[in-house]
């Protein structure tokens, strides 16, 4: 994360050339589809230049790290994932076709039940968005790729990855199953035994792994690659929604992340965070699960939001009513979604005030909803409404959404919610906006399909199963409102509601089966439907309806830019009309993207190495899933186990080292719109980006801390502690990191000086304090583990209680932070010694953003551990 | 060289207020007032996180955005904890 | 507690302290008015789409002048910024003031739910719940407890206190209208009643674990004063019984020779137990 990459390093000047100064772009190329050639297919003859096979090679799916590759791969995943939900799901409902478990044992029912919520909201709907994401997104900012392609591939290998970690989960005694939201204490080992359920968390970290990595791209990428004229207040909703969703994710995911390590550490070292001797384990788990949670349904919900506006505003042939309110509106919701996480916990044991306060939130938080569904709606006024399936489907998800929406203020009622909560009012609810959401990316599928695939799909066959598909959906979902005395997650009801649950069944099958229609249909419309060429609707007006469909690997034939008010293509070559401002930018900077495109475009395209570095990923959690408090199983197993996990470890490492080696050009600038980081190059922003999440990862668990120590009481914490517990080792490894601190600073003199053996002295200087940190804590552990007082008779280890949980988890968590720093310090000083950096010190200076935050978090975990 | 020379006296304050932490602990004061020393304590701990964040990470000189941006990070960490923690008092 | 003025209006303004009534009240209104808002809603939408649907006519006949999105432009917003707004605003006012309105109810529920100032001040009897996977143990004002059947007094007020001794669960009393989290290490507290003669379902709410489904129990109300002798009334030979595990109807028991069968705790110290899982959830665990 850290250094890889930095070969993509851009913006030699530091400072962006001043964006249309004054000098009004040429005429170059307006844009209407006959400019191209209408098979523009990816493989064009200059495409394989960059290492990249054709789209028929099977090879090229495992090395591509193009975006609009990446968006295919996780479309189709995603896809693959809703059948898998989907299937659980039916078994479900047949399950409930009538009272008590005559189909599914109950065992079963729960496993059902969890690996249904689960996948649907991890591994299907936020992907599927993800999917068009990558596609649309930087065809619509006019960017050539994202900014770190080979990190792009590496989210997509992750996730699939992680997926295929959650199916394995099944067959290792039982998936999780203590239901999505994984209360506490029923996801602790006691409860929940299975090993499956400790994959299923770590296929969980992976994946949010993925979510962080595609977070960080997509931010730096958004902000820093935008075309000239391209502003932020003026992109385009679907893009505005994106945004708006990724910045949600990273913050949102790494809270899921803190609390997901804290579960693992409970699972696989036997520490006690989330057990029922810990006075505040369950509602830690609450806390922290919905801070995440609440942001995530409006992460899955707002892509679908976004492609609704799109369809909304081609299908209507008008602009959206009211976009920057639409947009303002989004805004609110965006940031709001952090404060209203307690609406979900109103009947546990948190205090009047707060829930009134949270109430407040919820409400202020609907209301923005409000103002974009009725922007939609009048949209449509004075349009020329053209009722094609991605329209139909567009306007159901509006429809879903909003019967979805009225159903909550329901539940926002505290009093209501009192009795609502834990039935399936509250299921009917959320299936009502989130597959409503779905509704809109379908909508989407169809409406980016032919763009992606250069074929048009059926229309009349989409028509079926937009028929279908509404139909089957309140079918199986309007029956659980009236059905809404049934409790959620039970097989044994009312025998009198049978009824609703047997028409719910029926829908469920005819939703199900609608989408054996979608995907005839668009898997032969793939291959044989009609051709279509750049825009195949009226009225659209976004970028990627500039170009051919699907477009060629570098998008845009020159330079997009909007300076005129419309998007043009600067060509970059010698036939220049005007001699614009942005024509003498492009000659001013040979080697820029401008006059490449014309060869085929100097970026690569290839990598195979985030493949192994997901598949390594991937290995490494399979081999720890083993781990029960802190031992791997005995016998052959353990060695399974612990083999995997160490061929795993071999090839994500190999593979890190292999992409720093490797050769690879991202996309470089001068960018149009950067906005608001326009001096703060690439990759530094990226490595920004990710240490604010990390802000959110520490904080979360020193939070954890916090939360665990009021609800012991505060001043009674000492009792938990030994009195060997002492200031003195933590106070010398605050001046060892300090000093490290300050050694790193130092070889950024050094490099600026052109000192190599400076360089690399203070390098060493780094390292050797590094070590002696780590040295020292673990003394200190040692001496921990093994004290004999009257009142920790068996010594003080992780799972002695909350406080040695907290202690050894928090610090240990800064510790494999310091370690993996230490690693890349180590790399870099074999670099230095070979004599990089000289005179160029970014790659040091970018290390050590990272070192002093690791420091800085010190700071605080100092006092807070060994003083107050 | 004045760079080189900033950066070291930055490190002596630095080293000086961690030990003042320990001196506070040392001295008594958590038992005379514990509160009063708690939070001493911890803004001495922010002072030393602003420093090292706004000199050595070069905050200071970054854009503004940069600083905001890790402040919002902050802020959600800070209202997750207080607001998780105080809902249970 | 705030709001006191408040929840003095809203005293008054509650028909007769029912729970299940006030719940009744509020959902009905909020259902009228939600179908309302639903109808005019989407029947607007579906008029609008009908209306400005395609009808062939080209751009260029269009009587107004009417800007269409144009490939390539700068997005930019349409007209219609005034009604927007208007809607947003009547929107807004409509579920702002709806969940205000509840909120008397809800500190009235929250009044019943908090521990009283002094103990005379309670009006009714206070049961401590815990839930155990799966299954429902009962402890009384005078230390006795029931396990599966909940007795409560006709007529009066029950407040309730809830813990769990292992996962999470939710105790609710479905025709009660009352439900509360079961939070290990925690405790939560809620109301019901005054409750009429019968016998009541208890469901568990929250996914605790293969049994989930079958964790039921019963309410059945007795009569009050049967209820004070047994259950509020200092514990002796007469109304303590020593853990038997027939469940006998303290109605039903002839002459009230035989007292409902409740379980003592050795100790005398609240019950931490492992209860014997009944022949239900024993094979459903196995499954
Ligand atoms: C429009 C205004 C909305 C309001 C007022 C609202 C309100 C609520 C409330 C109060 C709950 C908690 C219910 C309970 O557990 O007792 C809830 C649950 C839920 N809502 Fe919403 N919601 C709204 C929109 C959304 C959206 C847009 C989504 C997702 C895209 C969503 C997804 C969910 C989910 C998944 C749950 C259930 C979580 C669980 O317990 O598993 N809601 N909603
Ligand atoms: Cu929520
Ligand atoms: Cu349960």
């Amino acid at each position: 994360m850290t250094d890889d990459e930095h070969e993509t390093t851009a913006d030699p000047t530091g400072d962006e050339p001043a964006v249309s100064d004054g000098g009004t772009a040429s005429d170059g190329g307006s844009i209407v589809d006959d400019d191209f050639p209408a098979d523009g297919v990816p493989d064009t003859p200059h495409g394989d230049d960059h290492g990249l096979p054709p789209t028929h090679s099977i090879r090229r799916w495992f090395v591509t790290t193009n975006h609009k590759d990446i968006g295919l791969l996780y479309t189709v995943t995603a896809l693959f994932f809703l059948i898998f939900g989907g299937l659980l799901a039916l078994l479900m409902r047949l399950e409930l076709w009538a009272p008590g478990a005559d189909f599914l044992a109950a065992g079963s029912y729960n496993q059902a039940v969890s690996a249904h919520g689960l996948i649907m909201v991890f591994w299907f709907l936020s992907p599927l968005a993800f999917g068009f994401a990558n596609y649309v997104v930087p065809l619509q900012i006019g960017a050539k790729d994202l900014a770190f392609p080979r990190l792009n591939a590496l989210s997509y290998w992750l996730y699939l990855f992680s997926g295929i970690l959650m199916g394995i989960s099944f067959f290792q005694g039982s998936t999780f199953n203590g239901g999505w939201t994984m209360y506490a204490p029923l996801n602790m080992p006691v409860y929940t035994p299975d090993i499956g359920g400790t994959t299923t968390v770590l296929a969980l970290i992976l994946f949010v792994a993925s979510a962080t990595v595609g977070s960080v791209n997509f931010l730096t990428t958004m902000h820093r690659m935008r075309a000239e004229g391209m502003t932020l207040r003026r992109m385009p909703i679907f893009t505005w929604s994106i945004l708006l969703t990724v910045w949600m994710m990273l913050f949102a995911f790494a809270a899921l992340l803190a609390a997901l390590m804290l579960l693992s550490s409970d699972r696989l070292i036997g520490t006690a965070y989330f057990a029922e001797s810990s006075p505040g384990g369950a509602m830690l788990w609450a806390h922290l699960f919905w801070f995440f949670g609440h942001p995530e349904v409006y992460i899955v919900f707002f892509p679908a939001l976004g492609a609704m506006a799109e369809i909304f505003q081609t299908f209507t042939g008008r602009r959206l009513v009211g976009r920057k309110w639409f947009i303002g509106a989004m805004l609110l919701v965006a940031i709001q979604s952090f404060v209203v996480w307690m609406h979900h916990m109103f009947l546990t044991s948190i205090n009047l005030e707060i829930k009134t306060l949270f109430m407040a939130t919820t409400i202020g938080i609907s209301l923005p909803f409000d103002l974009m569904v009725f922007s939609l709606i009048y949209t449509m006024l004075k349009g020329k409404i053209r009722f094609k399936t991605p329209f139909l489907f567009g306007f159901g998800a509006l429809v879903l959404f909003i019967l979805g929406g009225i159903t909550g203020v329901f539940l926002g009622a505290v009093v209501l919610d009192y009795t609502l909560r834990g039935t399936y009012w509250v299921v009917a609810h959320f299936h009502y906006v989130m597959v409503g959401g779905v509704t809109g990316l379908v909508g989407g599928l169809y409406y980016w399909f032919p763009k992606m695939t250069g074929r048009m799909y059926d229309e009349t066959l989409g028509k079926v199963h937009f028929g279908m598909y509404f139909v089957g959906f309140n079918l199986l979902y309007f029956p659980m409102f009236l059905a809404w005395e049934t409790p959620r997650r039970v097989f044994e009801y009312a025998p009198a509601l049978t009824g609703w649950h047997q028409l719910s069944t029926v829908g469920a099958f005819l939703l199900g089966s609608s989408f054996l229609v979608m995907f005839y249909n668009l898997f032969k419309s793939a291959f044989v439907g009609e051709q279509v060429e750049g825009q195949p609707w009226d009225f659209a007006s976004t970028a990627e309806w500039t170009v051919p469909s699907p477009p060629p690997l570098e998008n845009f034939p020159g330079v997009p830019t909007y300076a005129s008010g419309r998007l043009e293509f600067e060509d970059g070559g010698s036939a220049q009309t005007d001699g614009g401002a942005v024509h003498g930018k492009a000659a001013a900077l040979p080697g820029s993207e401008v006059t490449e495109t014309e060869h085929g475009g100097g970026e690569s395209h290839a990598s195979i190495w985030p493949f192994v570095l997901g598949a390594g990923a991937f290995l490494v959690l399979l081999g720890l899933s083993g781990l029960q408090r802190g031992y791997f199983p005995e016998g052959t197993m353990g060695g399974v186990h612990i083999g995997t996990a160490i061929v795993g470890g071999v090839l994500a490492f190999g593979s890190l080292v292999a992409m720093t080696r490797e050769k690879f050009h991202g996309p470089e600038g001068p960018f149009g719109e950067s906005w608001p980081f326009t001096t703060v190059e690439n990759t530094k922003l990226g490595l920004w980006i990710f240490l604010a999440s990390d802000v959110i990862l520490f904080g979360a668990f020193i939070g954890a801390y916090v939360f665990s120590r009021v609800a012991h009481g505060w001043t009674d914490w000492h009792h938990l502690i030994p009195e060997a517990h002492v200031v003195l080792p933590g106070l010398i490894n605050t001046y060892l990191l300090l000093t490290s601190s300050f050694a790193v600073v130092i070889a950024m003199e050094f490099a600026k000086r052109e000192n190599r053996l400076g360089v690399v002295g203070s390098l060493v200087a780094t390292v050797g304090l590094g070590v002696g940190f780590l040295i020292n804590k673990g003394i200190e552990w040692q001496h921990l583990f093994h004290i004999h007082t009257e009142a920790f008779p068996a010594g003080w280890d992780p799972g002695t209680n909350i406080a040695s949980t907290t202690f050894y988890v928090t610090t240990g968590l800064h510790a494999l932070h310091v370690i993996v720093g230490l690693v890349i310090a180590g790399y870099m000083i074999f670099r230095a010694w070979g004599g990089a950096y000289m005179g160029d010190d970014e790659p040091i200076e970018y290390f050590g953003l990272y070192w002093h935050f690791v420091d800085i978090v010190w700071l605080f975990l100092f006092p807070l551990f060994y003083i107050v | 060289m004045s760079r080189t020379k900033l950066y070291t006296a930055i490190y002596v304050v630095l080293f000086v207020l961690a030990t003042a932490q320990a001196v506070v602990e040392q001295a008594g004061y958590l038992e005379e007032s514990y509160w009063l020393a708690f939070w001493a304590i911890m803004v001495l701990s922010a002072v030393k996180a602003v420093v090292v964040a706004g000199w050595y990470q070069h905050l200071r000189w970054e854009p503004r955005s940069l600083t905001t941006l890790m402040l919002l990070g902050l802020l959600g960490a800070v209202a997750l904890t207080v607001a998780a923690s105080y809902s249970i008092l | 507690m705030h709001g006191g003025l408040l929840l003095q209006v809203a005293g008054q303004l509650e028909p007769d302290g029912n729970r299940a009534e006030l719940f009744g009240t509020i959902f009905e209104v909020f259902l009228v008015l939600g179908t309302a808002v639903g109808v005019v809603v989407i029947g607007y939408m579906l008029y609008n789409a009908y209306r400005y649907r395609d009808d062939g006519t080209a751009p260029a006949e269009e009587t107004e002048d009417i800007g269409r999105p144009t490939l390539g432009e700068l997005p930019e917003g349409g007209g219609h910024g005034r009604k927007l707004l208007l809607s947003f605003t009547l929107s807004a006012i409509i579920v702002i003031s709806l969940i205000l309105w509840t909120y008397w109810a809800l500190l009235y529920v929250e009044a019943g739910a908090a521990q009283p100032a002094e103990p005379e001040m309670e009006d009714g009897t206070t049961v401590d719940v815990t839930g155990y996977q799966f299954g429902w143990q009962f402890e009384y004002p005078n230390g006795n407890t029931t396990d599966g059947t909940m007795y409560v007094p006709e007529g009066e007020r029950v407040r309730i206190v809830v813990t769990s001794s292992d996962v999470m669960h939710n105790f609710g009393i479905p025709a009660f209208k009352t439900k509360t989290d079961a939070i290990p290490g925690q405790t939560t507290s809620t109301w019901f009643g005054p409750v009429e003669d019968g016998e009541y379902t208890i469901k568990c709410y929250e996914l605790c674990g293969a049994g989930h489904s079958y964790m039921t129990g019963t309410v059945e109300v007795i009569d009050a004063e049967e209820y004070e002798r047994m259950f509020v009334e200092p514990m002796n030979s007469t109304n303590a019984s020593d853990g038997g595990t027939e469940r006998v109807d303290p109605a039903t028991a002839a002459g009230g020779s035989s007292a409902p069968s409740v379980g003592l705790p050795a100790d005398g110290g609240v019950a931490t137990r492992l209860p014997a899982r009944t022949a239900a959830t024993e094979g459903v665990l196995r499954a």
